[in-house]
């Protein structure tokens, strides 16, 4: 029970003062991931042979590595932010925060991984 | 979690029916949510078959007729029944909306009436509207300036500058959008919902005001504004015809515009 006044509840803890951030970070990269995503699919379409000597020696290519890690970093933040904001939409209280700690372990490995992969590759292939 | 299914002393069963009366020539059934919590007992839907020969056109005006002349404990509210004071806002087949300003012959079949969704039911058709109304007084709907008034006259507007706030003043807090909202549903202790920040945007594009940074800065929050996700079901519902989304959309931009 509470006799906590209507108002009192209505103001709660009061803004946090933020959330543009956050917004701008799903706009930005949707519209990152646009290009990027483009550019992706018909590189990989236009490979002559989809081996994976023909996907290597592309990933190497000094530009394209460096579009595939913009690609990965794009990508790996819009789904991060994304799924922040279904967490927050569906998902309350304590196992609110637990599954968004792990959603953004998820992402970072996912993030790491991904870049650590295309320099191993793109050095690795140059030798 | 969001909770997506009813408490189980909150589940709908089935009601009683009331026949029309012998002779009558125009009938429509009215299946209404009937709950009232003194009985301890869960909800039901109650058929009401209604001569619409002897009634008047409007969904209000079937419900005056069953509380005057079937069963006088059906409990809603209503009152100038004009779309003006927003007291007669319920859910009438599938959508929220004032009953006094919809006509029975707009509505295809049985007439299924509920009472607004996501609220606590006080009695029937009658929800708490509590939290709705104290939202809307946080987000302090009222003139707030640091020039003095003048002292002979009106603060003044232009027509344009008037213009800006016509549409959105025009709201009468009936609930309809808030609670057609469903991040209104799962989240509505902390998101302010489209009623208040329809609201808020009106006082936000005020000339005459002079707190607009203050209440960009209680706005921008995940949870108060930034639960709305653009699915524009509160334009839908608006029986005033308003444009709640266009405001919190108008208001994301007042929030980017003074960041960049």
């Amino acid at each position: 029970m509470s006799l906590q006044s209507p108002l009192g509840k209505a103001l709660g803890h009061g803004s946090a003062k933020t959330g543009l951030d956050h917004w701008l970070a799903q706009r930005s990269t949707a519209i990152a991931l646009v290009p990027l995503g483009l550019w992706f699919t018909v590189s990989l379409l236009l490979l002559p042979h989809g081996s994976h000597e023909f996907v290597v020696a592309w990933v190497a290519e000094p530009l394209n590595a460096i579009l595939l890690i913009l690609l990965v970093i794009a990508l790996v933040y819009h789904s991060m932010v994304g799924l922040q904001v279904i967490v927050e939409d569906y998902v309350q209280g304590g196992l609110g925060y637990l599954t968004m700690i792990t959603v953004q372990f998820v992402h970072i490995l996912l993030v790491v991984a991904g870049i650590y992969s295309i320099i191993v590759i793109s050095l690795g292939a140059g030798q | 979690m969001a909770q997506f299914n009813l408490p189980p002393n909150s589940r709908v069963q089935k009601g009683k029916t009331f026949a029309a009366p012998a002779g009558a020539k125009n009938v429509r059934r009215f299946e209404i949510y009937r709950y009232d919590p003194d009985s301890g007992e869960n909800p039901r839907m109650d058929k009401f078959d209604i001569d619409l020969a002897e009634c008047g056109p409007m969904i209000l005006d079937a419900m005056l007729k069953i509380k005057d002349e079937v069963d006088p404990t059906l409990t809603f509210r209503r009152s100038c029944r004009e779309g003006i004071c927003g007291s007669c806002a319920m859910n009438i087949d599938g959508t929220n909306t004032l009953a006094c300003t919809l006509a029975i012959e707009d509505i295809k079949g049985d007439v299924t009436i509920n009472p607004l969704p996501h609220l606590a039911v006080v009695k029937d058709l009658v929800p708490d509207l509590t939290h709705f109304y104290a939202q809307y007084a946080s987000i302090k709907p009222w003139l707030q300036t640091r020039t003095p008034a003048p002292p002979d006259s009106e603060r003044l507007q232009s027509k344009e500058e008037q213009e800006l706030i016509n549409t959105p003043s025009a709201c009468i807090l009936c609930a309809c959008c808030s609670t057609s909202c469903p991040s209104y549903w799962w989240n509505s202790d902390r998101y302010l919902g489209p009623s208040a920040l329809l609201a808020t945007y009106r006082w936000l594009v005020d000339s005459r005001d002079e707190a607009t940074g203050e209440r960009l800065d209680e706005l921008e929050d995940p949870f108060r504004l930034y639960r709305c996700h653009t699915i524009m079901n509160c334009t839908y519902a608006c029986p005033k015809d308003l444009n709640p989304a266009k405001a919190i959309a108008e208001i994301k931009k007042m929030l980017v515009e003074r960041r960049l």
